[in-house]
């Protein structure tokens, strides 16, 4: 059976169902996380006497389409500005590397690197003149892809100095284990996450997964990282303790229903549902602090939270617009489970009931982001 | 306009006319390559008094398809038998950089990681000594080889086959004050070809070359080697057959669609490949001149036009004929020029264009066994 790090990854290209042109949530979040980001790169920058020869600095779960690049370009820049401030020379060398599963779209990235290389190389001309009395400021700078599971090592040993994610750590690295055993694993009876009825054994089983994932991916980074090191880290969670509260899961529950209106039609078997559980946990500030401090490689700088809206970015109709934001972020985890002929209908029928709930709320998804020393 | 670095890929995917599976020359080239790729492994595990504990290795224009990682796992099979010869510890880090242009299929190499891990777990379990057995970690850089790709001193070993014969650009001065093509009716270097073509081919080869031998010598260590394999002659003239009658042929296959108005005859002349297959001298020449390196050894190999094919499976076409060499020879070249045939010509003729080829192929071979002759050089940098 094909695991998560075999199947998951962002629907390609850049047509109406692509990643590339659903993303506005995971955009907005990176955009909210900036601040820390340079607070990062100024403190990495600062602890050092000097300019610093070669500098490694890894985006996690990158996926593809524009906000892949735009990450980096911003990385880049903040490094210029920073050092700019510092009045000292940019890193000699910088390596960016960027990391996601290995059916992610790598090739999409790629052919934007030319244009990318030529803007990164106009920052450098742009800042070469701010500093007239400095020469060669700018850096050299080594783009590379790294496929692989960010649960284990990725990396050398000490080779990078900051690792930023965005809306990536809530994916687990596999549908939690504790839910190998088949009654327990059906038991979230017509639900695709946790809810409001899931049995306490599946919560657990997921509360744990969580936890050794978290662990496991805290340990291999900070191998990784140089003495010193920093990550910025963004991802969805949940508002309370509460395993279901609804910033948390609600999105999953509509989903679940759109299923369920399909079962008495004949067009999905209802233990199909059932047997559903999605590889993604919405993790609490109680259970993040507590695994960090448990890993004990890193202490904590900030950690601060979001409120983001479900149509963020999205102007009009927006069951259909948050819906194609879903799909193009779930479709190849659902599509192995559900077979790709009731795609279409499942998310229409999911815009619908959308549709129906931002009529009455404005829903909002939680946030966290969190800035970590080694 | 779109360049080479923008352009420039195999044929993409698995399907028929794919680079994955017609690629059989290029495997049969890289078995060739593996002993002096082995005996480099050798030289740089015994200089080290202490185990190297990160290793860099890049191969530089790995393409797509099943070839890419065969090159990494025989290059991580050396390291483990040499660490096991020489009872050392096997590097503790292994880092493998594969590097191609921008448009090469990077996700199809991707996507048989999972299984090319489990492979070289077991790889590692095979040898008795149980120190043996690196962590590898197998990334991509884009880009163009011509340039720099990698940070300061950060490579023990540079492999690279089958890509060096590929130009940065098509070389200047081959159109005339009038914008016409100088090398008429070819789209290469061949006995028509006047002086001037020769030359500007010569020297764009020459730039390319030594700017390759900079870019690494900035990218290597000190005593690191370099083992390339590529199409070269060994004849001085740069028009003898066995370096230039693939494209002679193509050209040929062109030129009879001319004279039935299928292609425009200045379409013909205006295409000049981005291509040169240089001879040793030519090699030694920017080596001494760059000055990092020296040549550690140099071998010549004939290489039948449908060579490797004993190591594919399915001699057939999809209607279960079996292929005429003429055939097989066909969708080998098609699998690598067409994307740059395509963006000049047009992708309407490339059946017909490929077919037409695959007769003259056949018919040749079949008077003449021209063989291509592929060159194998090791440098070592200097200390």
């Amino acid at each position: 059976m094909e695991t998560v790090v075999e199947t998951l990854h962002m629907n390609k290209g850049a047509g109406e169902t692509s990643y590339a042109m659903n993303s506005s949530v995971q955009r907005k979040l990176i955009s909210l996380t900036k601040q820390a980001v340079e607070k990062a790169i100024k403190e990495i920058l600062c602890s050092q006497r000097g300019p610093i020869m070669k500098m490694g600095i890894a985006d996690l779960g990158c996926s593809s389409g524009p906000n892949t690049l735009m990450v980096i370009s911003e990385l880049v820049q903040t490094i210029y500005a920073t050092s700019n401030t510092l009045n000292r020379l940019a890193p000699k060398e910088l390596m960016l590397y960027l990391n996601d599963l290995f059916t992610n779209d790598f090739n999409n990235i790629f052919t934007s690197l030319p244009s990318f290389h030529k803007k990164i190389k106009q920052e450098k001309e742009n800042n070469q003149s701010k500093n007239n009395n400095i020469r060669d400021f700018g850096s050299t700078c080594f783009v590379s892809a790294v496929p692989g599971t960010f649960y284990g090592r990725l990396f050398p040993t000490k080779s990078i100095n900051f690792f930023h994610s965005s809306s990536s750590l809530h994916w687990l690295s596999r549908v939690p284990s504790g839910l190998k055993d088949e009654s327990v694993r059906r038991s979230n009876k017509g639900k695709l996450y946790i809810s409001k009825t899931t049995p306490n054994s599946v919560i657990e089983a997921y509360s744990q997964q969580f936890q050794n994932d978290f662990s496991c991916f805290l340990e291999s980074r900070s191998l990784e990282l140089v003495d010193g090191g920093r990550m910025v880290l963004s991802f969805m969670g949940r508002e309370s303790m509460d395993p279901a509260a609804p910033y948390g899961c609600y999105h999953w529950e509509l989903l679940a229903q759109a299923l369920m209106t399909m079962v008495p039609e004949g067009l999905v078997e209802e233990e199909k549902v059932d047997s559903f559980n999605a590889p993604y946990y919405a993790c609490c500030y109680e259970e993040l602090k507590m695994v960090i401090e448990n890993e004990g490689s890193f202490s904590v700088d900030s950690l601060e939270t979001y409120e983001i809206d479900w149509d963020e970015g999205i102007k009009s109709e927006k069951g259909e617009g948050f819906a194609r934001l879903v799909r193009a972020a779930y479709e190849s985890l659902l599509e192995y489970h559900f077979g790709s002929h009731i795609m279409d209908d499942l998310f229409g029928r999911y815009a619908q009931l959308l549709d129906h709930h931002f009529s009455k709320t404005r829903p909002k998804f939680l946030a966290f982001n969190i800035s970590l020393v080694k | 306009m779109e360049t080479v670095v923008e352009t420039l890929h195999m044929n993409k995917g698995a399907g028929e006319t794919s680079y994955a599976m017609n690629s059989f020359v290029q495997r049969k080239i890289i078995s060739l390559t593996n002993q002096a790729t082995e005996k480099a492994i050798m030289e740089i595990l015994c200089s080290k008094r202490r185990p190297i504990t990160k290793m860099g290795i890049a191969d530089l224009g790995c393409s797509s398809g099943p070839n890419a990682l065969r090159v990494i796992s025989e290059i991580v099979e050396a390291i483990n038998a040499t660490s096991s010869l020489l009872n050392h510890q096997a590097p503790k880090e292994l880092m493998f950089y594969m590097n191609d242009l921008f448009t090469n299929d990077f996700n199809n190499i991707f996507a048989s990681l999972p299984s090319f891990h489990k492979k070289i777990r077991q790889q590692k379990s095979n040898y008795n000594n149980g120190n043996i057995g690196s962590n590898c970690f197998v990334s991509a850089v884009p880009g163009s080889f011509y340039g720099r790709l990698f940070p300061t001193k950060s490579l023990h070993f540079v492999h690279s086959s089958s890509s060096l014969h590929w130009l940065s650009q098509v070389p200047c001065g081959l159109e005339d004050e009038r914008g016409r093509g100088l090398n008429k009716g070819k789209l290469y270097i061949s006995k028509s070809s006047p002086n001037c073509v020769l030359e500007a081919y010569l020297q764009q080869f020459q730039n390319n070359f030594s700017q390759f031998l900079e870019s690494r010598s900035q990218e290597m260590i000190n005593g690191g080697l370099m083992v390339l394999s590529f199409m070269g002659r060994k004849s001085k003239d740069p028009t003898s057959a066995n370096c230039c009658y693939q494209w002679e042929l193509l050209a040929n296959a062109l030129m009879t669609m001319v004279s039935e108005g299928l292609v425009k005859e200045e379409d013909v002349d205006s295409f000049n490949a981005p291509y040169y297959a240089p001879c040793f001298e030519e090699l030694k020449i920017e080596i001494e001149k760059e000055g990092s390196f020296m040549v550690n050894s140099y071998e010549t190999y004939e290489v039948d036009w449908d060579d490797g094919m004993e190591l594919q499976s399915d001699d057939n076409d999809l209607l279960g004929r079996k292929m005429s060499s003429g055939e097989r020879v066909a969708k080998t070249i098609r699998a690598v020029v067409e994307s740059m045939l395509e963006s000049h010509f047009g992708s309407h003729i490339m059946d017909d264009l490929f077919q037409r080829y695959a007769k003259l192929v056949e018919d040749h071979l079949s008077k003449t066994r021209t063989k291509y002759i592929n060159l194998v050089i090791s440098l070592v940098k200097r200390q």
